[in-house]
């Protein structure tokens, strides 16, 4: 009996892998967008929120039906690249610096902004963020309040000249994201500066 | 009295009419393509602005991208419907939530800061199976 079933199971295991490569959703994890390290995709088990799986390497399909996940290398298909094509451009970030303890810009600030206003006119549907930034001086609830005025102030102008109010936010991270890393309470004027996110 | 009841006139309001807040913008349309939301069939263009509780929804020939306040990408394939469940970003923290439902089709994701800033925060949710987003670019196809 054992022999037998053995012997029927090359003839239907064909039929079989083609029958779960149709019908079971599927995650291929890619490489990392412009030579970005590859992240990975958990397949979570919602008994308990432990992993199932996780598919680490690029070009790699797993099956996540109810069983078992299995993974196997995979090329993306040209249904996939073509997904993979149409992902909106990335969103291009332009930088602008302030004078210590002022929301002036500091000189040389014009040719940014033309710059970043012909992204957002090249881009359909564009939407702009505008992120405030201080350096380690002062505390920490000034700095997020000093990052918001720059943000604010930068939106401001940048209405003037033109961009849509509804598509233009303002929000400030304080001292949490430093260009540099430096002490607290350390003055670094490359830290006070206002990131423009064209989206 | 009358600064109490004008309160809770205003928190009233507040709450039966909640301004939609965006979680981000459609960047591309091609085809037959739709946002599904309270009931309504919306035809998006480039600068749409999505709400979370949006259902996207496109037909034979139909795809959408988009763009989220986080930086997170979509590319939505034909014949999908994929429910944008949960969405919760602080622009100063980076803390956020943000749950997607692909009911049916395929999409492609580039994560952004939600999943940047905690690996837990970022999740898809296909028909048998829940994904944990550890920030990165895959495809997910549910025939």
């Amino acid at each position: 009996m054992i022999r037998a079933s053995l012997a029927r199971l090359p003839i239907a295991l064909p039929f079989l892998t083609l029958a779960t490569a149709c019908a079971t959703p599927s995650v291929l994890l890619l490489d990392g967008e412009n030579g970005a390290k590859t992240g990975a995709v958990a397949v979570i088990d919602e008994s308990d929120g432990s992993d199932r799986a996780v598919v680490s390497e690029p070009n790699t399909k797993a099956s996540i039906g109810d069983g078992t996940v299995r993974q196997r290398p995979a090329e993306p298909s040209d249904r996939d690249r073509a997904l993979v094509a149409d992902l909106p451009t990335a969103p291009t970030s332009y930088t602008l610096y302030f004078l210590e303890d002022s929301t002036d810009l500091a000189p040389g600030s014009e040719a940014v902004l033309s710059a970043l206003l012909a992204e957002v006119a090249a881009r359909p549907g564009a939407d702009v963020q505008i992120i405030g930034h201080t350096d380690r001086l002062g505390s920490g609830d000034d700095n997020d309040r000093l990052s918001m005025a720059r943000a604010q102030e930068i939106r401001a102008a940048l209405i003037t000249r033109g961009l849509d109010p509804d598509a233009t936010r303002a929000s400030g991270r304080g001292e949490r994201d430093p260009l540099v890393a430096t002490e607290d309470g350390i003055s670094e004027p490359r830290n006070r500066r206002v990131e423009v996110v064209v989206r | 009295m009358i600064p109490y009841r004008l309160i809770a006139l205003i928190a009233t309001l507040a709450l039966s009419s909640p301004a939609l807040a965006e979680i981000g913008r459609v960047k591309r349309v091609v085809g037959q393509a739709w946002v599904e939301r309270s009931g309504q069939k919306l035809a998006p263009a480039p600068g749409f602005a999505l709400s979370k509780g949006d259902t996207l929804a496109t037909g034979r020939d139909g795809r959408l991208s988009i763009t989220f306040i986080d930086n997170t990408r979509f590319s939505a394939g034909p014949n999908s419907r994929i429910a944008l469940s949960e969405f919760r970003f602080d622009e100063t923290s980076h803390k956020g939530q943000f749950v997607t439902k692909v009911d049916r089709g395929s999409l492609a994701v580039v994560s952004g800061q939600i999943a940047k800033e905690d690996p837990k925060a970022m999740q898809v949710r296909t028909p048998t199976s829940l994904l944990g987003v550890r920030g990165t670019r895959f495809v997910v196809n549910v025939p």
